[in-house]
C-alpha cells in the first residue's frame, strides 16, 4: 500500500493541485498584479504604479479617512465580537454538558440561527431593532454606535450556537478518568475549570477564535444588509469598503483592488498571530 | 488486491472528472465559433442580416420575459443569434463587470448616465450614425461623452408629485379651502398651503369623506431604498435650474463646480414634505416606511415618484385602494419657474453598443435595434409587454404611450410647459455623492446636523467627486 501511494502520489495530488492553482493561486497573484493597475474589467488594465493605494489615504490632496475609519471600527468590531462569542459559547457548551435536562433541545435551539442566511437574518433583526428603537425616536442607523452594537448583536446570535457545538465536542473529549483525579485531589470548581478543562481544550479554543477573528475581519452580509453602511459610510467594515470603492467610485476599480490587497496581508498576518499565540499554550494530555 | 483495484478505482473517477471539466470548456470554446458558423449560414438564405451575434445584457428584471420572447421572434425572423441575460435587481454594476470581461462579451448594454459613460468610455461605440439616434424625437434622451453618442433612451420616464386627485376634491368641497380645484395648484406657495392646510385638517377629512389620512405627504423615506428619490429626483430641480441659468448646453452634461444656487428651494420642498407628512422626522431612515402604500391605501394624499408607480399603484394584486382615475401628477414645483414648469422628463434606462465587439457584431447589434424600433412586433413587445413610453420617431397611433402620468406630460408639454431634463445624470461618481448628500440631509432632519452641512455635501461634495471622476477618466 505505502508503495503503491509512493508510485502514484502525483495522480492523488494533481487534481486537487490544479484546482487550487487555478480556482485560488492564480486569481490570487492576478489581483495583486490588478491592485496596480486602473482596469475596467479585468482583462482590461493599464499599468499606474502605486497610485491606487496612495489614493486609499489621500484623495484631492487630502488626508481622506474613510478607509482607516472603517479599518479601526472593523478591528473593534472584532475584538467585541471574539471576546463575547468565545466566552459565552463556552459557558453555554459547559452548561449544555452537565447532563441537565433537555440538553438536546437547549443545543438544538442555540445552533439554529447558524442555519438561516446572513442577509435573511439581518433583515430581521432590522426590523426588530428599528420596532424597538423607534419607540425612542431612534433607528439603527441613527449613528455609528447604534449600528455597532446592532452588528454585534446579529453576529454574536448567529455564531455562538455554532461555536458552542465546537466546544462541546471539545469538552466532551477531555478524558473523564482526569476529571476525576482532579476531583479526588480536591480541586475546586474554580482550580478545575482553570487548571484542568482550559488547557485541555486549547486546541479547540484555538479553532474558535481564528474562526470567530477571520469571520468578524471578513463580515459583510450582514452589514450590507443590516446598516447598509450608513449613516454616511460611518458603519462601513472593511469589506464592504471595498466593494464600495470598487463599484461606487468611477475609475477606481483599482483602488478598491489595492484595498483588498491590504485587507488580505492584514487578516493574514493577524491570522498567523493569533495562532502561534494559542497553539503555543495547547498542552497534551 | 481489492484495495489496489478500489484505488485504481477512485483515481480514475478523479482523472476522468478532471478530463471531463477541462474537456468541457475547451468543447465551449469549440463550440462558440461553430454557432456563429451556423449563424452566418442561415442569413446568407435570408441575405439581410450579416454574420454577427447579438447579446443583450438587459437591466430591467420587470422585462426580462418580453426581451426572451422578442429575442427568440427575432432569431426567428432573421437567423441571427440573440442572446439575453438579464442582471438581477440591484447587481447591473457588478453583472456588467464580469461579462464584459468575458470573450463572448454584450454587445447591447445600459449606460444611463455620465458616469456609466465614463467607466465605459473604451466600450461605448459612437451612435451618432445609428438609427436609434436618427429616430430619437428628443436629441436631448441620450448621454453625449468623449464627443461620442455614448448611449440613447429607449424609454422616457417622467416623474412628478403624484396625486389624490378625488380627495384634494373633496378637500375643495369643505369650509375654508384654500382652493377651489386641483387645477388652482400651480405654484409651489399654493402647494404649501394647501398640503398644510390638509395635514392640519386631516381628522375633519377623514370624519366627512370616510378616508384614513394620517398627513398630506407621504413619508420621505432616507432609508436605501427611497432616498434617492431626494438625492436624485430632487435634486435634479436645483441642479436643473443652475444648469439652465449657466448655460450648460446639453443640460446632461453637467458642469464641475456648481454655487448651490437654488438651495433655499430644496430646503422648503424638502421641510414641505418632512412637516405635512405624518412619518416621525427622527426615523426616516429605518426603512420601515413604505410611502407607496401609504398613497395607495389612501392614507397620504401627495407622493413624489414616477410614471413608472402606476402599475403598482393600480396593480390589483397589491390590494390598494386608489384607482386609476383617483391619480393625476403635478410638477415638483420649485418657486423658480412654476408657471412655465412641466413633469421631469428623462430616463436611465439607455441602449449602448459594445465597441470592442467585432465589426459584424457591432453591425448586427445596430441591426437588431433598428428592428426593435421600426418593426411591429419589436414597437409592440416595448409598448405593450415591457410597458414603455419610446421617445423614437417611430412610436406614433397605436405605439403611442399608454401610461396617464406620460399622457399628462405631454399635455403639459402641449399647454407650452417646459419639461424639466434629468440633469442629474450628469452627477459624479452617483452613489457616492448621493451618500454624502443623504448622510447630511438625514442628520439635518433628525436635528443632529445643520442645513450648512447639506449645503457643503451638495456643492463641495460635487466638486470634488468631480474631481476624482476626471482625474480617473484622465489616466
Amino acid at each position: 500500500m505505502e508503495k503503491a501511494i509512493k508510485r502514484y502520489w502525483p495522480v492523488f495530488v494533481l487534481p486537487t493541485m490544479a484546482a487550487f492553482i487555478i480556482g485560488f493561486i492564480a486569481p490570487f497573484i492576478y489581483g495583486i498584479f490588478l491592485s496596480f493597475c486602473k482596469f475596467t474589467t479585468v482583462v482590461d488594465w493599464k499599468w499606474v504604479g502605486i497610485k491606487n493605494y496612495t489614493r486609499i489615504f489621500f484623495v484631492n490632496g487630502k488626508l481622506d479617512t474613510t478607509f482607516i475609519h472603517s479599518l479601526w471600527y472593523t478591528a473593534l468590531f472584532t475584538v467585541v465580537t471574539v471576546l463575547i462569542i468565545n466566552v459565552v459559547a463556552f459557558a453555554i457548551a459547559m452548561a449544555l454538558t452537565k447532563g441537565i435536562k433537555g440538553t438536546n433541545f437547549f443545543r438544538t435551539s442555540f445552533f439554529l440561527p447558524n442555519l438561516i442566511g446572513g442577509i435573511v437574518l439581518s433583515y430581521i433583526w432590522l426590523m426588530i431593532f428599528n420596532s424597538v428603537l423607534a419607540n425612542y425616536s431612534k433607528t439603527i442607523v441613527s449613528t455609528q454606535w447604534y449600528a455597532f452594537w446592532g452588528l454585534v448583536i446579529v453576529v454574536c446570535w448567529q455564531q455562538i450556537g455554532y461555536m458552542m457545538i465546537i466546544y462541546i465536542a471539545g469538552i466532551q473529549n477531555i478524558p473523564g478518568d482526569m476529571i476525576e483525579a482532579a476531583k479526588i485531589d480536591g480541586a475546586n470548581n474554580w482550580q478545575m475549570l482553570r487548571d484542568v478543562i482550559i488547557p485541555s481544550l486549547m486546541p479547540t479554543i484555538t479553532i474558535c477564535t481564528f474562526l470567530t477573528l477571520t469571520n468578524g475581519f471578513k463580515l459583510f452580509d450582514q452589514n450590507l444588509a443590516l446598516t447598509g453602511g450608513n449613516p454616511g459610510k460611518m458603519s462601513q467594515l472593511l469589506a464592504l469598503n471595498i466593494y464600495d470603492t470598487m463599484y461606487g467610485t468611477t475609475g477606481w476599480q483599482g483602488v478598491g483592488q489595492a484595498k483588498a490587497v491590504i485587507f488580505f496581508i492584514l487578516v493574514a498576518i493577524i491570522s498567523v498571530i493569533q495562532n502561534k499565540l494559542t497553539t503555543s499554550k495547547e498542552v497534551q494530555a | 488486491m481489492k484495495k489496489k483495484v478500489l484505488s485504481m478505482a477512485i483515481c480514475t473517477a478523479m482523472v476522468a472528472g478532471m478530463l471531463a471539466a477541462c474537456g468541457g470548456g475547451s468543447s465551449q470554446g469549440a463550440a462558440a465559433p461553430a454557432a456563429t458558423d451556423s449563424g452566418a449560414a442561415a442569413p446568407a438564405a435570408t441575405a439581410n442580416a450579416g454574420s454577427g451575434r447579438v447579446y443583450v445584457l438587459n437591466q430591467k428584471p420587470e422585462s426580462a420575459d418580453a426581451w426572451t420572447a422578442i429575442a427568440k421572434t427575432y432569431t426567428e425572423q432573421t437567423g441571427v443569434p440573440v442572446e439575453v441575460k438579464t442582471a438581477a435587481a440591484g447587481t447591473y454594476a457588478t453583472e456588467l463587470q464580469s461579462e464584459m470581461a468575458k470573450s463572448e462579451a454584450p454587445t447591447i448594454f445600459n449606460v444611463g448616465n455620465t458616469s456609466s459613460a465614463q467607466t465605459w468610455n473604451d466600450y461605448t461605440y459612437d451612435l451618432k450614425d445609428s438609427s436609434i439616434y436618427e429616430h430619437l424625437s428628443d436629441k436631448s434622451l441620450c448621454i453625449e461623452y468623449d464627443g461620442k453618442i455614448a448611449s440613447v433612451a429607449n424609454c422616457y420616464e417622467c416623474y412628478g408629485i403624484i396625486y389624490n386627485k378625488t380627495i384634494v376634491e373633496d378637500y375643495c368641497t369643505m369650509d375654508g379651502a384654500v382652493i377651489s380645484s386641483p387645477d388652482d395648484i400651480k405654484d409651489l406657495d399654493t402647494l404649501i398651503k394647501v398640503a398644510e392646510d390638509i395635514n392640519s385638517k386631516v381628522d375633519a377629512i377623514n370624519e366627512e369623506f370616510g378616508y384614513e389620512l394620517t398627513g398630506a405627504f407621504a413619508s420621505a423615506g432616507l432609508d436605501d431604498g427611497s432616498s434617492w428619490r431626494f438625492s436624485g429626483h430632487l435634486a435634479n430641480m436645483p441642479l436643473y435650474y443652475e444648469f439652465l441659468d449657466d448655460g450648460v448646453d446639453p443640460i446632461l452634461a453637467g458642469e464641475a463646480e456648481i454655487d448651490g444656487t437654488y438651495l433655499d428651494n430644496y430646503k422648503k420642498v424638502w421641510d414641505l414634505y418632512v412637516s405635512t407628512s405624518s412619518a416621525d422626522p427622527k426615523t426616516l431612515n429605518s426603512g420601515a416606511l413604505n410611502a407607496e402604500s401609504e398613497l395607495g391605501m389612501e392614507e397620504a394624499v401627495f407622493y413624489q415618484n414616477g410614471d413608472w408607480e402606476f402599475a403598482p399603484l393600480t396593480n390589483p394584486e397589491n390590494g390598494y385602494l386608489v384607482t386609476a382615475d383617483d391619480l393625476s401628477m403635478l410638477p415638483i414645483y420649485f418657486g423658480v419657474d412654476d408657471a412655465n414648469e412641466g413633469l421631469c422628463v428623462g430616463t436611465e434606462s439607455m441602449w449602448a453598443v459594445n465597441a470592442k465587439a467585432s465589426q459584424e457584431d457591432i453591425d448586427a447589434s445596430l441591426a437588431f435595434l433598428d428592428w426593435m424600433i421600426t418593426s411591429d412586433e419589436g414597437r409592440k413587445c416595448m409598448t405593450e409587454d415591457m410597458g414603455l413610453s419610446c421617445p423614437f420617431d417611430t412610436f406614433t397611433g397605436d405605439f403611442a404611450s399608454k401610461n396617464p402620468f406620460g399622457a399628462e406630460a405631454t399635455e403639459l408639454m402641449n399647454e407650452g410647459k417646459t419639461s424639466v431634463a434629468w440633469a442629474f445624470n450628469a452627477t459624479p461618481n452617483v452613489d457616492d455623492w448621493r451618500a454624502g448628500v443623504v448622510a447630511a440631509l438625514t442628520a439635518y432632519t433628525d436635528g443632529t446636523g445643520d442645513w450648512e452641512a447639506v449645503k457643503t455635501a451638495f456643492v463641495d461634495g460635487w466638486a470634488e467627486q468631480w474631481k476624482l471622476a476626471e482625474e480617473a477618466a484622465a489616466e
